[in-house]
């Protein structure tokens, strides 16, 4: 039995407050949902559904100062 | 300035080396401390595992011109406080510093003056310079690392600190080691670095590119020689994130160990669930011709949810896949005489989006292991992960500077029920929860380090 998958990516929303939040899943779609399970609905309204970028594990240092 | 004495300060989880009781070791210290003497760098060797007070620690200080320590971030806040210890004794000191804490938390460690140099990334390629000629070097350094682990030299374990005291009548392993999860002396040993997978709670993949795996026959070898020089060997500890990768590699494993290796040890080594599943032929292979004897499985939880939230691209159903596969081998292994495989369960309890559902879950996945031994932790936000960089980011951490822990009993996140969590662990199969004796011992210890240290704070 082989079982193929789509690998994850690591996404970077936009934020209404300029900042940034990251996220994870196969597409954006799903890294948005993927959030959804530990934040609230407030917390979710801050982000920029459209805006978003991908981004590398070993990346993810140069962004820290722009989480939010 | 010239540079007499050099000490590398060895980190490490407080009283662990003070008898021969337990003889844990690391391997970044052991392999860096060999690359510096295959060079004819002459260093010592001190331990915070092994010293009773601070006096001790301050004589370990002095006439030093330079102390070296790489910095996980659960040692973090020890290597700030000798630091400080040891610019008092020695104002015009060196301090360098490494390691992976340096490579997920640089302004954290930039902010702390009584370290001269930071090498963020993996070192071993500058080291020799870097205690050499340090004055060549800014006060952040990016490091290089080896490709291959073939590049790497054996490690000299005889280089690796000592238990303080031996009581006679408890065996001493040095430099051989000592675990609870398979008999001891064992060897630990590196086969691949860096996990390619990038679940969301581990910083690992943030810190090193991966690397050329170890060749089958240099791992052996490398296991016979130490066999050889300190053993009989009773057990291998392998030390992968991820053993079970690259089916190549495996298939070579399953032929050679057995032919190769002085003795077919039992050992210890680390799979994911998925990777079980897309290769099961390969993985009862592993178990009936090895001597895989206890497989650390990256379980995490019995929640889908749960698990994408942690992103480690595993399901339910890969979970439930591996179990019963591990479980059925294990009865067979059984009925023809043999030992069968036991799991080291991985599990992470405590994780932001987790519903107390998810968590009973996870309790009822354990139990169908027949033969299982969970190791547990409560999710912590390291700084690395991408998990954990983004709660630190929501002002949800409850991990400071001073403690980067995640064992149970400690809480890392604001809005998680933890009594819950502590009342769950009761329920687990064969869950060896720190109590009596032990509980007082892990006690003492504390108490004895934050005496050695606390007035630095």
């Amino acid at each position: 039995m082989k079982i193929q998958r789509n690998k994850s990516s690591i996404y970077l929303f936009k934020m209404t407050n300029d900042k940034f939040k990251l996220a994870y899943g196969i597409t954006p779609e799903e890294a948005l949902s993927i959030l959804g399970l530990r934040l609230t609905a407030e917390e979710m309204n801050l982000i920029v559904r459209d805006k978003y970028r991908r981004i590398k594990s070993k990346d993810l240092v140069n962004y820290v100062d722009r989480l939010g | 300035m010239k540079i007499r004495n050099r000490l590398w300060l060895d980190l490490g989880e407080v009283g662990s080396l003070l008898t021969n009781f337990g003889c844990h070791q690391d391997h970044a210290v052991g392999l860096l401390m060999t690359i510096l003497r295959n060079a004819h760098i002459e260093i010592a060797l001190a331990s915070t595992r092994s010293i009773f007070s601070k006096r001790q620690l301050l004589r370990k200080f002095k006439r030093v011109d330079m102390l070296i320590m790489s910095v996980l971030s659960i040692n973090y806040p020890f290597a700030v406080k000798c630091a400080k210890l040891f610019k008092k004794v020695n104002p015009d000191g060196i301090v360098i510093v490494g390691g992976l804490h340096a490579s997920v938390a640089i302004d954290e460690m930039v902010s702390v003056k009584q370290f001269d140099y930071i090498c963020r990334g993996p070192g071993e390629n500058i080291l020799i310079d870097l205690v050499t000629k340090p004055d060549k070097f800014g006060r952040v350094i990016e490091g290089t690392g080896a490709k291959a682990m073939a590049d790497w030299p054996d490690i000299d374990r005889t280089l690796w600190p000592k238990p303080a005291i031996n009581i006679p009548g408890m065996m001493n392993t040095w430099p051989l080691e000592k675990y609870t999860i398979e008999e001891p002396p064992s060897a630990t040993i590196l086969t691949s670095r860096v996990c390619p997978w990038q679940c969301a709670f581990c910083n690992e993949s943030s810190y090193i590119a991966n690397m050329v795996r170890k060749p089958v026959e240099l791992v052996i070898k490398e296991l016979n020689d130490i066999d050889r020089r300190f053993g009989p060997l009773n057990s291998v500890i392998i030390h992968d994130s991820n053993f079970f990768q690259n089916p190549k590699w495996i298939r070579k494993w399953i032929e050679k160990y057995p032919k190769l290796a002085n003795s077919k040890w039992p050992y210890w080594a680390a799979a994911r669930t998925d990777t079980i599943r897309r290769w099961p032929d390969l993985f009862v292979m592993l178990l009936k011709e090895t001597n895989l004897r206890t497989i650390s499985l990256g379980l995490e939880s019995g929640s889908d949810n749960v698990l994408k939230i942690l992103n480690k691209e595993c399901t339910e159903e890969d979970n439930d896949f591996a179990i019963d596969l591990i479980n059925r081998t294990g009865d067979e292994m059984l009925t023809r005489g043999h030992e069968p495989p036991r799991i080291y369960a991985n599990i992470i309890f405590a994780i932001p989006g987790e519903t107390k559902d998810d968590a009973r879950k996870t309790v009822a996945m354990l139990k169908r292991i027949r033969r299982v031994r969970p190791s547990v932790s409560y999710f912590a936000p390291y700084p690395g992960s991408i998990l954990g960089y983004q709660l630190i980011a929501e002002g949800k951490s409850l991990m400071t500077q001073n403690g980067y822990h995640r064992y149970p009993g400690t809480e890392t996140l604001k809005g998680i029920d933890y009594k819950f969590y502590d009342k769950l662990l009761l329920d687990l199969p064969n869950y060896q929860s720190p109590k009596g004796t032990k509980r007082l011992a892990r006690r003492m210890a504390k108490s004895i380090f934050s005496r050695i240290l606390g007035d630095l704070q």
